[in-house]
């Protein structure tokens, strides 16, 4: 890139975690003076609007429940997408991971007959097997036969959705439901409790939490996350170094899979309460968590701090559609514009720009 | 410091004051200014389902000077619950229309926690004092469409592009069948599933597909005008479905349905505002609306019950019917409107006796389909072939 | 039915449908042959869809709609050009938001544009003479459009550029080793912008054919999960326009078949058929010595910094 030669660009050497958040924070004002003009240009002061936003994802019970509530899968998937990430895998299929998370714990759910408390964690272990067990085919198919795991999760995509179509059409179909294509409701030992009167099903928020510090240690102590550092970061000098790149990308498959994995166990135990149509299952949180993990900078534990942010982000868009009675649409445009400050805003965080003197 | 703490303190006492107001609503006063909420499942540019329902919220709107209304679109179902607290509380809603079904559950979890709160819940079977349920079902308009098919099909074979293998669709194929077979006994219905409420390019290939296969007119269930336009682009018969589609293909689309949502809004709301209907006398209150009532229209557009370019032609096919004699497929149509909207109901679709495609009668000779039976309706009506998937 | 019904048809839907799908592979080919994924192809086509619309309904010329759809896409993806080449950003992130926001817009601008129909569209053409052939008449040479037969022409074409012209060299080299075509006095950001701005045309191009020609109508999310489809064809062609071309026509061939074989196969399964088989397809070639040929650009989503790396 050519710069005029009045600015001065030169790189950090390591960017402080407070220079991170300020730059982040300016980004994303910067976004919503942006997103002004859509609100003004619809006759609402923006203000006003950000403002009930605001109050409408974080002012009362309700809202934070509902911003806690959107946090939950993002965070599962972001905390096991960082991992997956650091290792180069590029996992576009968490979307997937979770419907396949959430196949197995309703299969569980329905049929297994397990009591009690027993009948939640066995669903937690097959959720979480059946998500990494869909994220070691791409793992294996590329760490074997070099495929490129950009396509292959995309398109397992396809194949657990119409997976989750196929079950409920058809052979788990719920006796119970008129025909329509739902499971039977889960038996309540299969439901995950709540918080108080919240939809926030806190064993789920709690993995998640886990999951996090898990995860951070994992990265940044051991020996494993190391070798997965090693090959994400200079794949040559894992060859050298003698670290199998077959085992590395196998476990960081198995863990993000995993995780997303969980996010469909939480998803149906938690809130649904059966299986359904899977567009129903998840509102695209395997997508929304790559932006999550990415703007954590790969950092398990900052994971928690960005999946709450867009935990607000979407459950601000009910204010949009319900309170302010604008096009739903809307919240794509605004959730777009505030990425691409925030990923623009990378550079500044990178790069040190500054006026020359002449 | 202490500043500061004071500041906390207030800010939690603000919260909790304005969570204990907004949970606090008052019924809903016979008479008074009444504000309605509608949860959508799609959007209203759908030109569908969702789309169908807003056109029905503007025109009881239009239609009650004390009516107010406020809606929301594109609301997954899991959203369903939070979503109608937040209509109510920060709203005041006094009554909530849930659109879809997979909001039943959670509709009648809502109306558990805002007893005072009217609710009607679209196409499910789940009733409380506050929950009434209503429909308005096509599967007369689909006889009568099925009619027409049959009557002017040359190949014998007549396409059926639909969403989801659910009964609701299941039993719109079934009367489509029944009328096709009715003039032409011989011809069969051939069905492709896309799995989608809405999706053109399937729609379009399943189109393509039952061409291929020799079909040459089609109805179908998707929430766009693709058939229409398919069909229409090869000079193939058409049925609309939802919404007016005439336009899409003035020459080949035939006739169609429409559906009228406001008149079930209007005589729920009306009687609501008349204290007809409170949040406690509900339980009964299910509203299985057809031709009868006005909730639904035969039609590729309003007033336009066939298309004036073939009407002749139904008038040259003649078939014998038993009660009527040699009748003028035109005349039939006439006649079945009329029988169907009679209140008595005189004749329906699903008369026995009825025979699965696989020649068990399912409605013996002289009985007739309940509702309960039409709307758990999994079996294929005799002449239909193709896939079906979940049929018993 | 006889065999040659089957073929007849199945091929000619193949064509039909493979159109959109090729075109905006075509784009993302060369965009990614430049170093640059942009997973932002769904964004850019739903804004030539709906812009393609709108011009060719208030003016009656559906091809100035198609070109408009193109320059709105190009325009479209300059977005993501800034964000991953200039500012050197994150591109599967920017890509995402591409996606985000064209969705977003397209929907909120196209509020009121449901439910017209396009009366002037780009007609099917029968070719007389040709389409008398028999079987391969049919297929090729009626019911299609223009556009089909333009994209197939452009796929020579634009392998040409790509492989035998300085201009692809030039490219090639941009994605493969941007600090060597530096050094040799290529302009790797301009390349780069060029190719971004080059794929969002076709994307926005493919999608002003989904409203213009193959089903000349305007709904909110029509393009339905097209884009990504386009993602994972550019992948699946190794980056060369002959295989676009032959991966877009085998998964239009599929998804043809998905409906047409549902009488005996389970629908929900067969609708899976058609991604299951891409996967399928890559592990066969992977067997094979193609692979080492056909990697992807090694500077594929890494942003280039002069007197880095």
């Amino acid at each position: 890139m050519t710069a005029p030669n009045w600015l001065k660009i030169e790189r950090r050497p390591v960017a402080s975690g407070r220079t991170v958040f300020i730059i982040s924070v300016l980004a994303i004002l910067a976004a919503l003076l942006v997103a002004a003009i859509f609100f003004a240009a619809y006759g609402i002061s923006p203000i006003y609007a950000y403002y009930l936003i605001l109050r409408g994802a974080l002012g009362n019970m309700h809202g934070f429940s509902e911003t806690i509530r959107r946090m939950i899968p993002l965070l599962l998937c972001g905390v096991g997408l960082t991992v997956a990430f650091r290792a180069l895998f590029w996992n576009i299929g968490a979307e997937g991971q979770i419907l396949m998370g959430a196949i197995a714990a309703s299969g569980v759910a329905l049929f297994s007959g397990l009591p009690g408390p027993l009948l939640l964690i066995a669903m937690f272990i097959a959720g979480f097997l059946a998500g990494a067990a869909w994220g070691l085919i791409p793992a294996a198919l590329k760490a074997k036969l070099g495929l490129n795991d950009v396509i292959t999760t995309l398109m397992l995509n396809y194949v657990a959705m119409y997976v989750v179509l196929w079950l409920v059409h058809g052979p788990w179909k719920g006796a119970s439901m008129r025909g329509y294509a739902y499971t039977d409701m889960f038996p309540n030992a299969a439901q995950l409790p709540m918080i108080g009167s919240t939809s926030i099903h806190w064993p789920t928020l709690m993995l998640g939490f886990i999951a996090a510090v898990v995860m951070y240690i994992l990265v940044n102590r051991t020996r494993s996350g190391f070798e997965i550092r090693v090959v994400g970061e200079n794949p040559e000098a894992s060859r050298f170094a003698g670290i199998s790149q077959f085992k590395t990308t196998m476990l960081v498959m198995f863990i993000s899979g995993g995780l997303a994995g969980f996010a469909g166990v939480g998803e149906v135990a938690g809130i649904y309460h059966r299986l359904l149509d899977p567009s129903q299952i998840s509102m695209g949180y395997g997508f929304t968590a790559i932006i999550v993990a990415w703007l954590a900078r790969k950092n398990p534990l900052a994971v928690i701090v960005t999946s709450f942010f867009f935990g607000i982000l979407m459950a601000g868009g009910d204010v949009i559609k319900i309170q302010l009675r604008l096009p739903f649409q809307l919240i794509n445009v605004f959730n777009g514009l505030i990425m691409f400050f925030l990923i623009g805003s990378e550079l500044l965080i990178r790069y040190k720009i500054s006026i020359r003197r002449r | 410091m202490r500043n500061r703490l004071a500041l906390v303190g207030l800010m939690v006492l603000v919260m909790v004051a304005s969570m204990v107001a907004v949970g606090i609503a008052a019924e809903y006063v016979p008479g008074s200014p009444l504000k309605a909420g509608f949860i959508y499942i799609g959007p209203i540019g759908d030109y569908g389902w969702s789309h169908a329902h807003d056109v029905a919220r503007k025109a009881v709107l239009e239609q009650f000077p004390w009516l107010s209304t406020v809606y929301v679109e594109s609301v997954p179902e899991g959203d369903a619950g939070p979503t109608i607290d937040k209509l109510i509380n920060d709203e005041h809603c006094n009554v909530i229309f849930t659109t879809s079904f997979g909001y039943m559950d959670d509709t009648i979890a809502a109306a558990k926690k805002h007893p005072d709160v009217i609710f009607a819940h679209c196409s499910g079977f789940k009733r409380a004092p506050n929950v009434a349920t209503y429909m308005a079902d096509f599967y007369q308009v689909y006889y009568l469409n099925g009619l027409m098919a049959g009557a002017l099909t040359k190949t014998g074979k007549v396409g059926y592009v639909g969403a989801f293998p659910i009964p609701e669709v299941k039993r719109h194929i079934g009367a489509f069948t029944r009328g096709v077979r009715e003039v032409n006994p011989d011809a069969q219905v051939d069905v492709r599933w896309i799995m989608e409420w809405f999706n053109p390019a399937a729609a379009k290939e399943a189109t393509e597909a039952l061409i291929a296969d020799g079909c040459d007119a089609f109805a179908f269930t998707e929430d766009s005008p693709t058939v229409v336009q398919v069909a229409g682009e090869n000079g193939l018969l058409s049925f609309a479905h939802y919404s007016p589609m005439y336009r899409f293909s003035k020459d080949y689309c035939v006739s169609g349905e429409l559906v009228h949502w406001d008149a079930i809004y209007a005589d729920f709301l009306a009687k609501i505002y008349a204290g007809v209907y409170t949040a406690h006398n509900l339980a009964n209150v299910d509203y299985w609306w057809l031709l009868g009532q006005g909730a639904v229209e035969m039609g590729a557009q309003p007033g336009m019950p066939i298309n004036p370019a073939y009407v002749d032609k139904l008038k040259a096919v003649t078939v014998d019917d038993p009660v009527l004699g040699t009748v003028s497929v035109y005349d039939l149509i006439q006649d079945r409107i009329a029988e169907m909207s009679d209140p008595s109901m005189v004749f329906d679709p699903y008369d026995g006796p009825v025979k699965d495609r696989k020649g068990n009668v399912q409605v013996k000779a002289g009985s007739r389909m309940s509702v309960l039976q039409l709307t758990t309706m999994e079996w294929a009506v005799e002449g239909i072939i193709g896939p079906w998937p979940g049929e018993p | 039915m006889g065999w040659e019904t089957w073929i007849i048809a199945t091929l000619s839907r193949t064509l039909a449908y493979g159109t959109p799908l090729l075109i905006a592979t075509l784009g993302e080919i060369f965009a990614e042959r430049a170093g640059v994924l942009n997973l932002g192809v769904e964004g850019m086509m739903i804004m030539g869809a709906y812009s393609g619309f709108v011009i060719a309904y208030t003016t009656g010329h559906p091809w100035l709609g198609i070109l408009v759809a193109g320059v709105v896409g190009a325009v479209f993806s300059i977005i993501h050009a800034f964000v991953s080449v200039t500012l050197k950003a994150n591109q599967v992130v920017s890509g995402l938001a591409l996606t985000m926001l064209g969705l977003g817009l397209a929907g909120v601008l196209g509020r009121g544009w449901e439910g017209l129909p396009l009366f002037t569209p780009i007609h099917k053409m029968t070719v007389p003479v040709l389409s008398s052939i028999p079987v391969l008449g049919p297929i090729l040479f009626k019911g299609q459009n223009l556009v089909v037969y333009l994209t197939m022409l452009l796929v020579p074409v634009l392998w040409y550029v790509l492989f035998r012209t300085r201009i692809g060299i030039s490219i090639r080299a941009v994605g493969e080793s941007p600090a060597t075509a530096d050094s040799l006095g290529v302009n790797v950001t301009r390349i780069r912008y060029l190719c971004v701005i080059f794929g969002g045309f076709l994307a926005g191009v493919a999608g002003g054919y989904l409203s213009v020609a193959y089903r000349p109508s305007w709904t909110q999310g029509m393009t339905g999960g097209m884009g990504w489809i386009v993602i994972a064809l550019t992948i699946f062609a190794f980056w060369n326009p002959i295989y676009g071309l032959l991966g877009s026509y085998l998964f239009a061939a599929l998804y043809h078949l998905s409906f047409r074989l549902q009488a005996w196969v389970s629908p929900e399964l067969l609708k899976a058929m058609p991604y299951l088989f891409a996967i399928l397809v890559l592990i066969f070639v992977a067997q094979g010595t193609l692979k080492k040929k056909m990697g992807a650009p090694a500077a594929l989503s890494v942003p280039y910094t002069r007197g880095e790396e």
